[in-house]
């Protein structure tokens, strides 16, 4: 293991965060706030050390396996600690465990908030949580990635880290260009949805940092109310939009605009996805209107918005989801756990996942009748072989297994069993709000910091899909 | 190529009489290049050690910098605090003790008591007034010039009451006039002292939070460097020891086990810096000692 390689990637993540970090200090001196010198001193200090390593690491030709985990892994953990230092030098509600709550729900695109007045923070901070999410949504991994000099082999090993090999299946492109379809899809979508809000009559503040939360899929809003702050439809219409875009593969999603063929209107996964995103609107809407709970259109209305918010992990609010019929609850468990498209933004099990899982069962019951057969795994004319499909549901046991986990260590700590378990989901699935004491206007204040301790280790093992971390710690152990 | 250098190495090679012109001026150059290529390598890892100090005091120096920054705001605070609330609320005890001493005065008039009543009158109304002036010079509360005037204004209205005879006339001992006029004008005044006191209270309470907040801003840098600043030691440890303390350690290793066979050290020092420079000069002098 050559640990200075490991320092310099690490390095060269930090001096984004340095950038972000300097950015959102521009706009804290500029509205004269409290939150001017810790943005800058955190922004300093990430440049020191970013900076330092590449003074004396030469430029390398490869890496290995075991340090493309160790970069993606200790990445992650390196740039949610600097993500919370601004937090805790500015103080307020941020205590130690609040800020590395809020930075890491905030880099892994969860969404969940300690804060109890989000208005109150500067805008700078303010800027600084969207900025997270926004760096976390791509990976801060494929930022890295998108400047690395032409060294092919430390791209595509970093890639392959990075991105599971379920996201890949839809790509039929090298390395660098999957890391530039991902950048300019995440870019694209991000201008024009922030142009789009601010037209809508969100000021241009509030329109980029909830742009930079729909695309990463992340649910930082800058008001304490989230979306259900604005009461407007034009604004709730863009945002659900740009939340399903954001759900879907963002190789697909670039095949669509440039006319080339295996697009969203050819792939049955993302119609299999949208089908089931709309029955699940249609679900919820009915029983809130036979329920009595609203009026016909805004039922439906309500339920699009709900629905979509957590069945692409986003995580943003239009209304107060705990008080709805326990059934439209269930129905919104669902979509908190099954998640969107692999390749995407999202975080959690993946539709993909779940899509794969249903052919398998298929695929067993077709066996069963017909023990001689040989049956493909087939999705969108592709062969799903079987180490992939044996990892798919491998990965849907450790996942569930996971939550189990972390339910009964929540409830070990006296957090009530309904707010546990959907608070697990939520951040297990980096999706951002549960229900009960963690609902979707509500925030994660009041649980015990061991608790936020808990979900925030859940939201890294989802957002970096456990395997990563369990290869991770089994490295450390044998010494691969 | 630096001028002065160049004109160096090349009269030292015409000082040189053993070969001819030529060679001299091409040896020279050859010298000249050879100089500043060993001046480049030799000085590239002092120069990165180096760095990292600098950079290690740099980052104690920032923080430094912020801290004291962020403990003159919060001096400043402070001082704004006693010198903004703390007067005002000082100023709003004297004129509330100088009321009661003025009602126990018209109570002493109201039996009759003229010199010891006027007396303590007298008294408390200087100290109120006082007192009063005190709070109108310090303004400094968003409204606070509207419950000044309020307080002045009761204030008048309580002692024209009492400046008027009361021994001898038909108000002593009149409780219902007592009552009526001199007790309620001064509970007025009273109360609005009291608004202005709880004006000033409730500003210093939110400043008093501002200020842990404040205290908090300024104490984190220093806390903050110290657990970076350590990690960035523990880096810079790192770097010495892998680009530093270990191709030596291979070095003097080779050195050590290198069995005379006409052929140079076989080490893998990738580095162009002193040590690649180090690994250099002892094949050329394997070079040399084989000749």
């Amino acid at each position: 293991m050559r640990y200075e390689i490991v320092l310099k990637y690490l390095g060269i993540i930090l001096l984004f965060n340095a950038f972000f970090l300097f950015i959102a200090f521009i706009i804290s001196i500029f509205m004269v706030e409290s939150s001017a010198i810790p943005l800058l001193f955190s922004s300093f200090l990430c440049l020191v050390i970013g900076f330092f390593p590449m003074l004396f690491v030469e430029p390398i030709s490869d890496i290995t396996f075991s340090e493309g985990i160790y970069i993606v892994v200790i990445g992650w953990l390196s740039t949610c600690l600097v993500g919370m230092l601004p937090y805790i030098m500015w103080g307020g509600e941020f205590t130690l465990v609040n800020a590395w709550f809020e930075s890491v729900s905030g880099f892994t695109t969860t969404g969940s908030t300690i804060l109890s007045d989000i208005e109150t923070l500067p805008k700078g901070l303010l800027f600084w949580r969207s900025a997270t999410h926004w760096m976390g949504g791509i990976g801060v991994i494929m930022f890295v990635l998108f400047i690395l000099p032409n060294s092919q082999n430390p791209r595509l090993k970093l890639l392959n880290t990075e991105i599971s090999e379920l996201s890949k299946t839809s790509y039929k492109y090298r390395a660098k260009q999957i890391i530039s379809i991902l950048a300019f899809v995440y870019i694209g979508l991000t201008l024009v949805e922030t142009l789009l809000l601010w037209a809508a009559g969100m000021s241009f503040f509030d329109a980029i940092n909830h742009a930079f939360a729909t695309i990463a899929t992340g649910g930082f809003s800058t008001k304490n109310m989230s979306i259900a702050y604005f009461n407007n439809f034009n604004i709730e219409l863009i945002i659900v939009v740009f939340m399903i875009l954001s759900g879907i593969h963002f190789g697909l999603l670039f095949n669509t605009l440039t006319g080339r063929p295996n697009n969203i209107f050819q792939s049955k996964i993302v119609r299999a996805y949208l089908v089931i995103l709309m029955i699940g609107v249609m679900l919820v809407a009915l029983k809130l209107f036979l329920n009595g709970n609203y009026d016909l259109a805004t039922s439906f209305r309500s339920a699009l918005f709900q629905v979509v918010s957590l069945g692409t992990t986003t995580g943003f609010a239009t209304e107060d989801t705990a008080i709805w019929p326990v059934f439209t609850q269930i129905i919104l468990i669902y979509f908190t756990i099954q998640c969107a498209m692999a390749g995407s933004t999202s975080g959690g099990l993946k539709f993909d996942r779940v899509f794969i899982f249903i052919k398998s069962v298929k695929k067993q019951i077709n066996l069963i009748q017909h023990p001689r057969a040989v049956i493909a795994l087939k999705i969108d004319k592709r062969i799903i072989n079987e180490t992939l499909e044996n990892q798919v549901l491998g990965f849907i046991v450790l996942y569930i297994f996971t939550l189990f986990i972390s339910t009964v260590l929540l409830t070990f700590f006296d957090v009530g069993l309904y707010t546990a378990f959907s608070a697990s989901v939520a951040t297990l699935g980096n999706v951002g709000p549960g229900f009960e004491n963690v609902s979707s206007l509500g925030n994660f204040a009041s649980l015990p910091d061991m608790a936020k301790i808990i979900l925030s280790a859940d939201m890294l093992l989802g957002r970096l899909e456990i395997f990563s971390i369990i290869i991770f710690l089994s490295i450390r152990r044998n010494r691969i | 190529m630096h001028p002065l250098k160049l004109l160096y190495f090349i009269a030292k090679s015409l000082h040189d009489k053993k070969v001819d012109s030529k060679s001299r001026s091409l040896e020279a150059i050859n010298d000249y290049s050879n100089f500043t290529n060993r001046m480049i390598i030799k000085r590239k890892l002092k120069y990165k050690l180096l760095s990292g100090f600098v950079l290690l005091i740099l980052m104690l120096v920032v923080a430094g910098v912020i801290s004291i920054i962020e403990f003159t705001k919060l001096s400043n605070s402070v001082n704004a605090l006693i010198e903004d609330n703390y007067k005002t609320i000082e100023a709003s005890k004297s004129m509330i003790e100088a009321l009661e001493r003025e009602d126990s005065g018209v109570l002493l008039l109201l039996l009759g008591e003229w010199d010891q009543g006027r007396e303590i009158i007298s008294a408390a109304d200087s100290s109120f007034n006082k007192a009063f002036e005190a709070a109108l010079q310090n303004l400094t509360e968003p409204h606070e010039d509207e419950y000044v005037q309020k307080i002045g204004d009761s204030y008048a209205a309580f002692k024209q009451a009492w400046q008027k005879p009361i021994v001898d006339t038909d108000k002593q001992g009149n409780i219902t006039w007592y009552r009526n006029t001199i007790h309620q004008s001064f509970l007025t005044t009273k109360k609005n002292v009291n608004a202005l006191m709880s004006l000033n209270q409730e500003s210093m309470h939110a400043e008093a939070s501002r200020l842990k907040d404040k205290s908090h801003r300024a104490i984190m840098p220093g806390i903050v460097t110290i657990i970076a600043a350590l990690l960035f030691s523990v880096m810079l440890n790192f770097f010495i020891s892998r680009y530093l303390v270990t191709p030596i350690l291979e070095l003097t290793e080779a050195v050590k086990n290198y069995k005379f066979v006409n052929s140079s050290l076989q080490l893998n020092i990738k580095s162009e810096d002193e040590i690649k420079t180090l690994e250099m000069e002892i094949n050329k002098l394997i070079n040399k000692t084989s000749v």
